[in-house]
C-alpha cells in the first residue's frame, strides 16, 4: 500500500519477486491472482498503455530514451503535439513543455540537446520528465541510485522530496540501506515473492550512522532471509586444501571490477552479493573474457595466454550464467557440444577422429548421467538442467581443473541441483577447484568451503567456513560504510 | 545429412519432371553439361559456404574470380607459363581472402558491407586491368581443364570432386571444421569455450578467396578468354546455391555437399529454361526469387525452431 | 536527428578534394564542370535520402539500382508508345513504388535479412527490365521529358531543382514531423517506439517504400538525361548512396543519422569521380577508389564508435 506523497521501500534479495511486480504495475506482465487498486478502484493494467492511462509510470533500469533525439522529443514520443499541418509536430510548444519540465525538476539542460550526450544521471532526470509528462501519479523507480555519484544522489532526492509534496506516490527499489533511510518513509521487505514485514521508517535521522542501527538492519536482514531448511550437498568439506589453482592479485578489469581472492584444490568457493556488485565481472575478467588493466591472474602458478582460448588452455572452465547463450550452441547436438572445448586436447594432430570422439563423449555423457536418447539429439531439446550437465560436460572433455559456475542452479528444478552439486562435490574431491557464484544464499552456504562477498564492484571481504552464513552474507553485500 | 537427402530427392523430381517434358534433356551430352555447369557453379560456391557457415558472408567471391581470372590469364600469356599464371590467379585470390578477413576480425566491420566494398574495388580495378581488351586463345591442353573430357567425364567434375572430398573433410574431419561450425551456431559460446575465433575467421575467409582463385582457372579454361566482365553475373548464383543446398545465413548449418545439391539444381532449372527457348534475360530473375524463397525457408525454419527452445 | 552538430569529416574531405582538383586538373574549377558535377549528382541524391533512412534502420536496400533501371525502362517505353509524361511517371514511380513495398514486407514483416534479400529483388528488376527490352535501350522517346530535363526553372539545371527540393521535402520531414521522429527512434531505441503505442511496423515498411519510391521518381531525370531507357543503365548505383551515406556520416547502428551528410556525401563521390575524370583516371578505377572510400569510412566509423563509449560500461 502506498500512499500519495509518500515514498515506499521495496527491500528483497535477488530473485524476491521485485521485477516482477514492477513488470505488473506496467502492464508488462499480467498477475495470476489479487488486486490492485488505484484510488480506491480496482485497476486492470492489460498493456503499458493501460498503465499509463492510470498514471502508473516505471523507471527502468535500462533507460527507454532515444539516443539520437533531442529531449523534448523524447519526452514526448508518440504524443508529440501537432502543428497546423496533419504529421508536423508544434516544435515550439513541445519545446516550451519539456523546458517546463526539465525545470522542475531542476535539470539544466537545453531541450535541443541529444539524448546520448547526456550523462547517466541527467538522462535519469528526462526519464521522469517522461513519466511526469504523462501525469503519473504513481513512480516506480528501480535502483535509481545505482549509476549516480553521490553528489547526483543528493540532486536526485531533492526532487524526489519534491514530488512527494506534489502528492506522487514512490514505489522505491533498492538495497542501499543508508540511502533507504534517507529518503522512505515505508519499507516492505520481499522474500520468495510474498510480502514478509512492513513497517514505518522512522524519521529521526539526525545520527547518520543510524545505519549502525543494528537492531533495525537485524531485523530487515532476518525478513530478507527468513528461516531456510539446511540442506547438505557435501560430503565432506574440505579440510586440508591443496595447492593454489587461482590466484588473482589486485585485479582491476575495464568493465569496473577489482579484487584479490584465492581458490585452493579441492575448495568450493563462493562469490557472494547483491545484483549489481560485479560477481559476474569478476568472473569474466579472471577468465579472460573481458580486458584486464591491471593486477594479475596466476592459474597453477603460471599465467595463462590471452583470451579466453589461452584460459582454457591453461586448465580454466567457465559455466556461464547465461548457459544458452554463451554456453551452448543449441542447434548442434550434445556430442558436438560436449567436445567442443576438448577439441584440441582430444586431438592434438587437428585431425578429427570420429571414433575417438564419439567414445570421449558417451564417456562424458555417462559419467555426468546427461539424459538424452543419442549423442546426436540436438541440445536445444534437452531440459535445463540436462544441458546445464552439458556446459559442465564440456570442460570434463577438456580437461579443465579450475572451474567458474556463474549461477548454476538458475532455471533448473531441485532434483537437477542436488546432482549439479554432487557434481561439483566430485569435481573437488578429485582435486580440481571451484569458483561459484550464487545469488542463492542458502546454497552458498551449504555448498562453499569459505565465500567471498562482493560489494559495488569491489571483493569486500571473506567468510570462513565458520563463519558462513545468509546473514552474514547480507550484511557484507548491503553495508555502506 | 537429413536434409541434404531430400534436397537431392528435389532434384531427382525436377530432372524426372523434364526428362517428362522436355525433349532434349534426357541425353546424355546435355546431362554432362549439366554437371559441368554445376560443378562450375559449385567451385565458386564452396568457399563462400564455408563463410557464411560462420554466420559471415563474402559478396567478393564473382569478382574475385574475375580479377583473378584476368591476372592469370595475362601472366599466362606474357610468360608463356600456364603454371605461373595459375599460381598467379590463386595467390591472388587467397589475397583477397586474407583482406577481407582483416576486415572482418582486426577491423569489425560486417562482413557483408566489408566485402560488398570489396566487390566494387575489385570489379573497378578488374575493368581497369583488362581496358577492355580480351585475353584469349590458350593451350588445348589447359583448356582441357575446363572443356575437356576425361574417361567420357567432363574435366570440371573431376574438380568438383576433389573440392568436395577436400572440403568435406576440412569440415567433418578437422578440428578446424568443427570449430567453424561451432563459432557459426553461437559465435559467443564458441569463443567462451576457448576456440580462437578470430584465427578461425582469418582462416575461412582465406579458403573462401584461395577457392575463388582456384574456381579462376578453371572457369578461364572453360571460357578460353578473359574479359572484365566474368565475374558479375557469378555472385547470386553461387549464393544461391549455397541456400538452396541449406547452409543457413544464421550460421553452424549447412554442408559442402548441400551446396553442390543446390547448385545442381540451380543448373537444373537455368537448363531447363534454356531448353525451353525461354529468354535469357529470364535467368536473374528467377535466380533473385529463388534466393528470396531460399532465405524465407531459412528464416522459418530457424524461428519454428527457437520457438521450441 | 541529426548528428550533425559538429562538421561531418566528409566536409573536410570535400574541401580537401576540390583544392586538390581545382589545383591539379585542368578545367575542373570552371562553372560548367561545377554544375556539371551538380547534374550528374543529382540523381544519386535521389536515392542516397532514402538509403539514409534505411542505413539508419539498421538496413539495407541493393536492388536501388536494378529498380532504376526498370523503372526507366518503363517510362521510356510509355513515352515511347505516345503517352503522356504525366502517365509514364506515374508508372515508373509505381513500378518503384511496388518493389520498395515488396522490399519492406519481406525485410520487416518476414524478417529477412536485408542485403540477401534485396540482392533477391535486385536480381528479379533486373531480369525484368532485361526481359522487357531484350537488353536493348529503348529509344525514341519524343521531345517532352528531353526538353523539361534541359529547362532551367530559376535559371537552374532542372535535375538539380529536382534534387534540391527532395533534400528539402525528406529534410523537414524528418526534423519537423512524427514520422521523422519515429524514423530515429526506430534506428535508436525501437522497443522506445513500441512502448510509446507507435505502429512500428508500419514505419520501417514505409521506409522501405520510398526507397522504392524515389528510385523510380529518379528515372525521370536518368532517362531525361540519356534520353532513352536502359534495362542496366544505373546498375552498381545502390553502391555510390550507400558509400553516400556511410562517408556522410550516418551509421549503422542507433539511429544516427544525417541528410546534410549524406548531401556532403554525394557531393564528394561526385567531386572525386568528376575530378579523377578531369585528370584522366580511367572510370572503373574510380569505382575501385570509391570502394576503398567507403571502406575507409567504416574504418573511422567504428573508431569514433568506440572512442565515443565510455571504457568499462556494461551493456
Amino acid at each position: 500500500m502506498v500512499d500519495a506523497g509518500t515514498v515506499h521501500v521495496l527491500l528483497g534479495q535477488n530473485g524476491a519477486g521485485k521485477s516482477t511486480l514492477m513488470r505488473i504495475l506496467c502492464g508488462a506482465h499480467h498477475p495470476d491472482a489479487g488486486e490492485i487498486l488505484i484510488d480506491g478502484q480496482a485497476a486492470r493494467l492489460r498493456s503499458p498503455a493501460d498503465a499509463r492511462r492510470l498514471g502508473v509510470a516505471v523507471i527502468f533500469q535500462e533507460f527507454s530514451l532515444v539516443p539520437f533525439l533531442d529531449l523534448a522529443q523524447n519526452i514526448f514520443l508518440g504524443r508529440e503535439p501537432g502543428g497546423k499541418v496533419p504529421g508536423t509536430i508544434d516544435r515550439r510548444r513541445m519545446h516550451a513543455e519539456a523546458r517546463r519540465l526539465l525545470d522542475g525538476l531542476g535539470l539544466d539542460v537545453d531541450t535541443r540537446t541529444l539524448a546520448h550526450e547526456l550523462g547517466v544521471a541527467q538522462q535519469q532526470m528526462v526519464e521522469i520528465a517522461k513519466a511526469l509528462s504523462q501525469n503519473a501519479r504513481i513512480l516506480v523507480m528501480d535502483e535509481p541510485t545505482a549509476a549516480l555519484s553521490d553528489r547526483e544522489v543528493v540532486r536526485l532526492f531533492e526532487r524526489v522530496r519534491a514530488l512527494k509534496r506534489e502528492g506522487v506516490a514512490i514505489v522505491y527499489i533498492s538495497h542501499r540501506l543508508q540511502e533507504i533511510f534517507q529518503i522512505g518513509d515505508r519499507i516492505t521487505v520481499l522474500r520468495d515473492g510474498k510480502n514478509v514485514g512492513s513497517f514505518a521508517i522512522s524519521t529521526d535521522l539526525e545520527n547518520p550512522k543510524n545505519l549502525e542501527n543494528t537492531a533495525n538492519l537485524e531485523n530487515l536482514v532476518r525478513l530478507m532471509v527468513g528461516r531456510q531448511v539446511t540442506m547438505s550437498y557435501r560430503e565432506r568439506f574440505c579440510e586440508t586444501p591443496g595447492e593454489v589453482l587461482l590466484e588473482v592479485r589486485d585485479l582491476r578489469a575495464e568493465n569496473g571490477v577489482r579484487g584479490t581472492l584465492d581458490v585452493k584444490a579441492g575448495e568450493v568457493v563462493g562469490l557472494a552479493g547483491l545484483v549489481g556488485a560485479g560477481r559476474t565481472e569478476l568472473a569474466r575478467a579472471i577468465f579472460g573474457a573481458d580486458r584486464v588493466v591491471s593486477g594479475s591472474v596466476r592459474v597453477i602458478g603460471a599465467a595463462p595466454g590471452r583470451g579466453p582460448a589461452g584460459a582454457v588452455r591453461a586448465g580454466m572452465a567457465l559455466v556461464p550464467e547465461n548457459r544458452q547463450t554463451e554456453g551452448l550452441a543449441l542447434m548442434r547436438s550434445v556430442q558436438d557440444n560436449v567436445l567442443v572445448a576438448g577439441l584440441r586436447k582430444l586431438f592434438p594432430s587437428a585431425w578429427y577422429l570420429a571414433a575417438k570422439a564419439a567414445r570421449a563423449a558417451s564417456d562424458v555423457i555417462n559419467r555426468l548421467q546427461i539424459a538424452t536418447p543419442s549423442p546426436a539429439r540436438l541440445v536445444r531439446f534437452l531440459s535445463g538442467g540436462n544441458q546445464q550437465k552439458v556446459v559442465v560436460g564440456k570442460w570434463l572433455a577438456a580437461g579443465s581443473r579450475f572451474f567458474i559456475f556463474d549461477e548454476p542452479t538458475r532455471g533448473i528444478d531441485i532434483g537437477a541441483k542436488a546432482e549439479l552439486f554432487h557434481v561439483i562435490d566430485r569435481l573437488v574431491a578429485s582435486g580440481a577447484a571451484v569458483l561459484m557464484i550464487s545469488s542463492e544464499l542458502p546454497e552458498v552456504v551449504a555448498v562453499c568451503d569459505r565465500a567471498y562477498v562482493m560489494r559495488d564492484k569491489a571483493i569486500v571481504g571473506e567468510l570462513k567456513r565458520a563463519d558462513l552464513s545468509e546473514e552474514n552474507i547480507l550484511r557484507m553485500a548491503m553495508h555502506h560504510g | 545429412m537429413k536434409t541434404v537427402a531430400y534436397r537431392l530427392l528435389a532434384v531427382a523430381l525436377i530432372a524426372t519432371g523434364l526428362s517428362l517434358t522436355t525433349e532434349a534433356f534426357f541425353t546424355l551430352p546435355n546431362i554432362l553439361n549439366i554437371l559441368r555447369q554445376a560443378s562450375l557453379t559449385f567451385l565458386i560456391a564452396s568457399g563462400l559456404t564455408l563463410t557464411i557457415l560462420t554466420a559471415g558472408l563474402d559478396l567478393s567471391v564473382g569478382a574475385n574470380v574475375g580479377l583473378s581470372a584476368c591476372l592469370a590469364a595475362t601472366v599466362m600469356k606474357s610468360s608463356g607459363s600456364i603454371a605461373l599464371g595459375a599460381a598467379t590467379g590463386l595467390a591472388f585470390g587467397a589475397l583477397v581472402g586474407i583482406v577481407n578477413g582483416m576486415m572482418v576480425t582486426a577491423l569489425k566491420l560486417p562482413p557483408f558491407i566489408a566485402t560488398y566494398g570489396m566487390l566494387w574495388t575489385l570489379t573497378g580495378v578488374t575493368y581497369w586491368f583488362m581496358g577492355g581488351d580480351t585475353i584469349h586463345g590458350f593451350s588445348p591442353g589447359f583448356r582441357a581443364l575446363g572443356s575437356g573430357y576425361w574417361l567420357g567425364v567432363p574435366v570440371p567434375i573431376y574438380v568438383m570432386a576433389a573440392f568436395l572430398a577436400a572440403g568435406g573433410i576440412f569440415t567433418r574431419y578437422t578440428t578446424f571444421g568443427h570449430e567453424v561450425y561451432a563459432i557459426g551456431a553461437n559465435r559467443e559460446a564458441a569463443r567462451l569455450s576457448g576456440i580462437p575465433v578470430r584465427a578461425r575467421l582469418n582462416l575461412v575467409y582465406t579458403l573462401s578467396g584461395a577457392m575463388a582463385g582456384l574456381a579462376a582457372i578453371v572457369y578461364l579454361a572453360r571460357l578460353n578468354s578473359a574479359e572484365a566482365d566474368i565475374g558479375e553475373a557469378l555472385t547470386l548464383p553461387a549464393i544461391a546455391a549455397v541456400l538452396i543446398g541449406g547452409t543457413s545465413l544464421f550460421g553452424g548449418v549447412g554442408s559442402l555437399m548441400g551446396t553442390l545439391v543446390g547448385a545442381l539444381t540451380l543448373t537444373l532449372v537455368v537448363n531447363g529454361m534454356n531448353l525451353r527457348a525461354i529468354d535469357a534475360n529470364w535467368q536473374p530473375l528467377v535466380t533473385g526469387a529463388i534466393v528470396i524463397l531460399a532465405v524465407w525457408i531459412d528464416v522459418v525454419t530457424r524461428q519454428r525452431a527457437e520457438a521450441t527452445v | 536527428m541529426d548528428s550533425g552538430r559538429s562538421i561531418p569529416g566528409a566536409a573536410y574531405l570535400l574541401v580537401i578534394l576540390l583544392v586538390v582538383f581545382s589545383i591539379f586538373g585542368e578545367g575542373f574549377a570552371t562553372l560548367p564542370n561545377i554544375l556539371n558535377i551538380g547534374v550528374q549528382g543529382s540523381v544519386l541524391l535521389l536515392l542516397a535520402l532514402p538509403m539514409t533512412l534505411i542505413i539508419m534502420t539498421e538496413g539495407l536496400d541493393l536492388s536501388m539500382g536494378a529498380v532504376l533501371s526498370l523503372a526507366g525502362v518503363v517510362l521510356a517505353t510509355l513515352l515511347m508508345n505516345g503517352h503522356g509524361l504525366a502517365v509514364a511517371l506515374a508508372a515508373a514511380a509505381g513500378v518503384g513504388l511496388a518493389f520498395g513495398v515488396a522490399n519492406g514486407v519481406l525485410v520487416v514483416l518476414l524478417e529477412l535479412p536485408p542485403f540477401v534479400v534485396t540482392l533477391g529483388t535486385l536480381g528479379i528488376a533486373q531480369g525484368l527490365a532485361l526481359v522487357l527490352t531484350g537488353g536493348q535501350s529503348v529509344v525514341g522517346i519524343g521531345d517532352a521529358l528531353p526538353a523539361l530535363y534541359e529547362s532551367r526553372p530559376f535559371g537552374v539545371p532542372f535535375s538539380i531543382v529536382s534534387a534540391a527540393g527532395a533534400f528539402l521535402v525528406f529534410g523537414f520531414v524528418m526534423k519537423r514531423t512524427r514520422l521523422g521522429s519515429y524514423v530515429s527512434a526506430l534506428g535508436g531505441n525501437r522497443e522506445a517506439l513500441v512502448l510509446a503505442g507507435v505502429h512500428v511496423n508500419l514505419v520501417h515498411v514505409a521506409i522501405y517504400a520510398v526507397g522504392g519510391l524515389m528510385s523510380g521518381l529518379a528515372a525521370l531525370l536518368l532517362t531525361g538525361r540519356m534520353s532513352a531507357g536502359h534495362p542496366t543503365a544505373a546498375i552498381g548505383l545502390e553502391f555510390d548512396a550507400i558509400a553516400a551515406v556511410i562517408v556522410g556520416g550516418t551509421s549503422f547502428e542507433r539511429g544516427n543519422g544525417t541528410l546534410v551528410g549524406t548531401l556532403i556525401g554525394v557531393l564528394t563521390i561526385g567531386v572525386l569521380k568528376n575530378g579523377l575524370n578531369v585528370m584522366s583516371v580511367s572510370s572503373s578505377l574510380q569505382v575501385a577508389s570509391i570502394g576503398v572510400l567507403v571502406i575507409a569510412a567504416l574504418v573511422i566509423d567504428s573508431a569514433l564508435t568506440a572512442l565515443r563509449r565510455p571504457a568499462g560500461s556494461t551493456a
